[in-house]
């Protein structure tokens, strides 16, 4: 049986390569993902709008759609997309009459919406449906003497109703990691602000963030970051150029999405056409590990 | 037919602002009912009592209904006017028109309305209500108090000391509580154990006070004046009587425990004396971890013990005491410090609770009263103190302050600069409240001359980076992020009821409030009264609060509880169940509902019969009864009808 | 047409649902003042016999109001009341009457708010549920 899932516009382009693992790494734990249907803009964009519903609405088309695919299980891989939408749902199963409201204004399509839909992270679903017991047994090729440290940001944790794990002390990633036989490191900045979209108008306060994260993740002991956001791996990895012109002491390190190094552990390796979307070169370091 | 007056009551403006009292009592005037009516600005008051009490010889009248608060504030008031005129007090109902009518409503022409119907169907009651007297029963002249820290030794000792006698039960192997954990208390800096443990040592001689360690209470049954409690005590493995304390059995046992008493930053042997001036004074084994339970896999400390005082053989035993009160002093934990995982507590070592701080400061703690860090022994050049941590947080913790942990904070930082004088105390606070007697001037003092650095704002995380932990906060005072380095960490934990308080009052059947701590009778005017009567409170286990606070509400519960020892008989309420031996069949099946086995076949007559004392009068038989013939005394199946029929009527 | 005001009887036991009711005045709690408050000592004291007369003298909707489970004064009461409700909703939906008139809730002295929103959703309920219908005899029988 196939997972529908919806990717939202960075894993088209820029995160290719997160769908492209993605994609791989459940093909081979036999529960494909499949793209669902007249997905859109997940909404996130909208954020500057004052008013609470119109913020919403393309969140809810989404989720529309996806009830007209009789879709129970919405998986999501950007942490951004996850949020939005998951707020979303929560916005409308939380209070009726805010389900009212969206059938009032949305009285153009053909169906009502009931709100049915439940949007996961894949994250969740490789923890809960496949279980990282059944990755350990999957891993092929262990990351093994690979130190990672898995940087969390905000969106999968915050708000703490929406948190996909513990929100002060998660360690769902580093679990992941674990099972496919990596060293993970705990380092004090996992949880911080990446400075988010501050990197398009401000973008001194996110190269002081990134140089900040990674020299906590690298005096920790962390070789490489794993994220599962588009925007932290943006900030922490594109952001690395302007960090290192900026900071003189400042030592580059590669970011990964964690689905790439699934990849690798489970057997369906490292795609070529990866590398030229990472900044820093990933690859050096996946030949020392004898990776790839 | 009797004749009834009604007195509404104004209430100031509380209830005149949304009931028109004027209009209620010119148009409940004709009702056929009611004899008399008029309205008053404070019937509570006592030109608003002489109104009643005149007004019940002029007009000859023989029911009074006064409307105005809830019940529970003044009924009492009202009935004993009432029998001070001459009725009985039986014949004084309250109308309840300002907590459930003006209080809740916003339109005049509706609250009025239904202050007059509220009204009308006390008149209904009261039309039917008997004169009534209470019935007596006599006083067991004894208390219990539960727990034994500062509350309830003080508690026992005022009540001791006043000739009656004292079952205390602590769950602890040693009376003491929190405070004998504590170093130095604020504002004065008296060294806790010192103030402390004289005052155990007078409850342990004191002939009046019966004293259970290691238990604690089963059951409880009966009434005010009369309860039945059941104590369960844990197996004594150790006879207090016989151990001579000399300490060659815990040389000898090979385990290891964490010390409760040095709140885990020590080990204990699984056979101990929790602390040397532990009271009373014998070693006690822990069950849980002792191997000796089972002869084959240990039996040391036994082979040791000269004065033969161990027997792993002794089974729990239940203890029976009879109590005519009851004082609950069950205190306080402290917040689960892992629902702040972004402090690191467990992670860290050198993150620790306040109480863990005390232990470190005492002289008699695992380190001999020295400042060293608990990872490894250095002293900490650099100690940040973090206020409130859970507390005053209503969307992810408690809503409540802990009340003490300014205090205490300021305490700490003040005494670890005494003891380290080069070291630099940092405090993350909200607000400082320092409200009591030389309070202020104690954190004002702290702050000048010990040279604390008070920073206001919250703490977000903490980590760890080689040796020194890393604190990032906030400064609100300059509105900039605060990232410091300390060599140790303590967190002023907020402050909950103790374990098993929730199960506890349960089993009592006492209220506890939504935070968890006992609610008392009246915020202001009752504090240490239990709701139900013959319970009164001590101490923490009612709400956070500082030892001098606690010692005077449980020397104010011991008093009220001596009020009540001292009475020769106890008054129960009349308000309880009857059988009209005319219509009852003898099914028994009302014998089966009675919660208090206040009721019995009598088989010979083929008819039940009441058992006055125990009958609390809840009516759970009547609506059982199939015949009609269970009745509760002023609250007849007639009266009931005739109140429902007014509220039809409207 | 005038607007539907329902009458609403609640029986609330003295030592919970009376203390919320009492704390919601306190807190100074906004609700509807249809219903009218008949304090018993204990929810089990409510006999079948008063809520049916209820409906018989017209009120459109009973109220009952106990401690929460595990927390009666009386120890099982609030047991003995839950059982009784159950059984009393069939016989109302025997007799016509819409078993939704009739709630029992469990709110607690400390639970003003609650008393309060729970009061306010049983009042809209009723008054959505229309006055109640005038038992006619000889209907029922037509229709068995």
């Amino acid at each position: 049986m196939s997972l529908p899932y919806f990717p939202g516009c960075t894993l088209k382009v820029d995160a290719k390569h997160f769908e492209d693992s993605a994609m791989k790494v459940m093909e081979i734990l036999d529960e494909p993902l499949q793209e669902m249907k007249d997905w859109i803009c997940c909404g996130t964009v909208f954020s500057m709008t004052s008013d609470d519903l119109m913020l919403q609405l393309a969140s809810i088309r989404n989720l529309l759609r996806a009830e007209e695919q009789d879709i129970k299980e919405l998986i999501v891989l950007c942490s951004m997309c996850y949020n939005t939408l998951k707020r979303a749902e929560k916005f409308i199963t939380e209070d009726e009459e805010n389900l009212r409201k969206v059938n009032d204004v949305m009285y153009k399509e053909d169906i009502e919406f009931h709100g049915l839909v439940e949007v996961k992270h894949l994250l969740s679903i490789l923890k809960e449906r496949i279980t990282f017991n059944k990755i350990e047994e999957k891993t092929q090729k262990p990351l093994k003497d690979f130190k990672l440290g898995a940087y969390y940001g905000c969106l999968l944790l915050r708000p703490e109703d929406m948190a996909i794990d513990t929100f002060e002390d998660p360690d769902i990633i580093e679990n992941l990691l674990k099972s496919t036989g990596a060293d993970t490191i705990k380092f004090p900045y996992r949880l911080e602000c990446c400075g988010a979209y501050q990197t398009v108008n401000n973008k001194d306060v996110t190269i002081s963030r990134t140089y900040e994260i990674i020299n906590s993740a690298r005096k920790s002991g962390c070789e490489a970051l794993v994220t599962s956001c588009p925007l932290c791996a943006f900030n922490l990895d594109q952001r690395q150029k302007q960090t290192a012109e900026a900071y003189l002491d400042f030592k580059k390190m590669p970011i990964f999405y964690f689905t790439e190094l699934l990849s690798i552990a489970l057997g369906s390796g490292w795609d070529k056409s990866w590398e030229k979307l990472h900044y820093v070169d990933p690859e050096p370091i996946l030949k020392e590990k004898n990776l790839i | 037919m009797k004749r009834i007056g009604v007195f509404v009551c104004h209430c100031g403006v509380n209830i005149k602002e949304t009931v028109d009292v004027e209009k209620v009592t010119v148009e409940l005037k004709k009702h056929p009912d009611i004899t008399h009516i008029e309205n008053y600005m404070f019937m509570c008051s006592d030109p608003g009592q002489n109104l009643l009490k005149n007004a019940i010889k002029e007009k000859k009248l023989d029911g009074v209904v006064v409307a105005a608060c809830s019940p529970t504030l003044h009924e009492s008031t009202f009935r004993n006017a009432v029998e001070e005129a001459g009725l009985n007090q039986y014949q004084c109902e309250i109308a309840n028109i300002r907590e459930q009518c003006s209080w809740v409503h916003k339109e005049m022409k509706d609250a009025t309305h239904k202050a007059k119907v509220i009204i009308q169907t006390a008149v209904a009651k009261l039309k039917l209500n008997e004169s009534l007297s209470a019935i007596s029963a006599p006083v067991t002249r004894r208390a219990l108090v539960v727990g034994g820290g500062i509350a309830g030794i003080q508690a026992a000792i005022d009540i001791a000391d006043a000739g009656y006698e004292v079952v205390m039960v602590e769950k602890k192997p040693s009376l003491g509580g929190h405070m004998i954990q504590l170093s130095e208390t604020f504002p004065t800096l008296d060294c806790s154990q010192c103030i402390l443990t004289p005052k155990m040592v007078q409850v342990s001689k004191d002939e009046n006070v019966k004293l259970h360690v290691n238990s604690e209470v089963e059951a409880v049954e009966g009434y005010i004046g009369n309860f039945k409690v059941k104590i369960k005590q844990k197996a004594q493995l150790v006879n207090p009587d016989l151990c001579n304390l000399c300490d060659d059995c815990s040389d000898i046992c090979p385990v290891l425990v964490p010390d409760e008493h040095e709140e885990g930053l020590a080990w204990r042997k699984s056979i101990f004396i929790p602390f040397p001036q532990a009271i009373p004074a014998t070693f006690t084994i822990d069950e849980d971890s002792c191997l000796g339970l089972d002869p084959i896999a240990c039996g040391k400390c036994k082979d040791v013990c000269e004065a033969e005082a161990i027997n792993y053989d002794a089974k729990t035993q239940i203890i029976e005491e009879e109590v005519g009160a009851i004082i609950i002093a069950t205190g306080y934990d402290l917040y689960p410090e892992e629902n702040l995982a972004e402090y690191g507590y467990g992670k860290y070592p050198d993150v620790i609770t306040s109480l863990q701080f005390e232990r470190i400061l005492s002289a008699t703690g695992p380190t001999n009263g020295e400042v060293r860090r608990p990872s490894d022994g250095k002293v900490p050049k650099e100690v940040a103190f973090i206020h409130c941590c859970g507390s005053r947080d209503p969307d992810r913790h408690l809503s409540y302050c802990s009340k003490i942990c300014c205090m205490y904070s300021s305490k700490h930082a003040k005494l670890y600069k005494h003891k380290v004088p080069d070291g630099q105390p940092y405090n993350f606070y909200i607000d400082i409240r320092s409200g009591g007697k030389q309070y202020d001037e104690f954190v004002q003092q702290a702050m000048e001359e010990e040279e604390l650095l008070m920073i206001r704002g919250k703490v977000a995380r903490i980590y760890k980076e080689n040796d020194k932990m890393i604190i990032h906060g906030v400064d609100t005072l300059s509105g900039k992020g605060v990232q410091l380095e300390a060599d140790m960490v303590v967190l002023a934990m907020g402050i909950i009821p103790s374990a098993g308080t929730d199960e506890f009052a349960q089993k009592l059947k006492l209220n506890t409030g939504e935070d968890g701590f006992m609610v008392e009778a009246h915020p202001k005017l009752r504090p240490v009264e239990s709701i139900q009567a013959g319970y009164f409170l001590a101490g923490t286990a009612q709400g956070p609060k500082d030892i001098p606070e606690t010692v005077s509400q449980a020397s104010g519960a011991a008093s009220k509880a001596l009020a009540l020892l001292s009475s020769d008989e106890i008054f129960h309420s009349p308000i309880i169940a009857t059988v009209d031996t005319d219509l009852c069949s003898g099914c028994g099946i009302c014998v089966a509902t009675c919660p208090y086995d206040a009721r019995e076949l009598n088989e010979a007559e083929g008819v039940v019969e009441v058992n006055d004392i125990l009958c609390e009068g809840c009516g759970a038989c009547i609506s059982a009864c199939p015949s009609n013939a269970c009745q509760q005394k002023n609250f007849t199946n007639r009266q009931l009808s005739e109140m429902i029929k007014i509220v039809a009527a409207n | 047409m005038e607007k539907f005001e329902p009458k609403i009887l609640c029986l609330l036991c003295k030592w919970c649902t009376y203390s919320g009711a009492d704390l919601a005045g306190t807190s100074r709690m906004k609700y509807p003042p249809n219903g009218i408050v008949v304090k018993t000592l204990c929810s089990s004291r409510v006999d079948a016999q008063h809520v049916m007369e209820a409906f018989q003298q017209g009120i459109d909707g009973v109220f009952i109001g106990g401690c929460h489970p595990g927390d009666c004064h009386y120890q099982t009461g609030n047991y003995k009341t839950r059982r009784r409700v159950i059984l009393l909703k069939k016989t109302m939906e025997q007799m016509g009457i819409n078993p939704e008139r009739l709630t029992l809730e469990w709110i607690s002295a400390s639970e003003g708010k609650r008393f309060a929103r729970k009061i306010k959703e049983f009042t809209s309920k009723i008054k959505d549920l229309g006055p109640l219908p005038e038992y006619d005899f000889t209907e029922s029988t037509e229709n068995k």
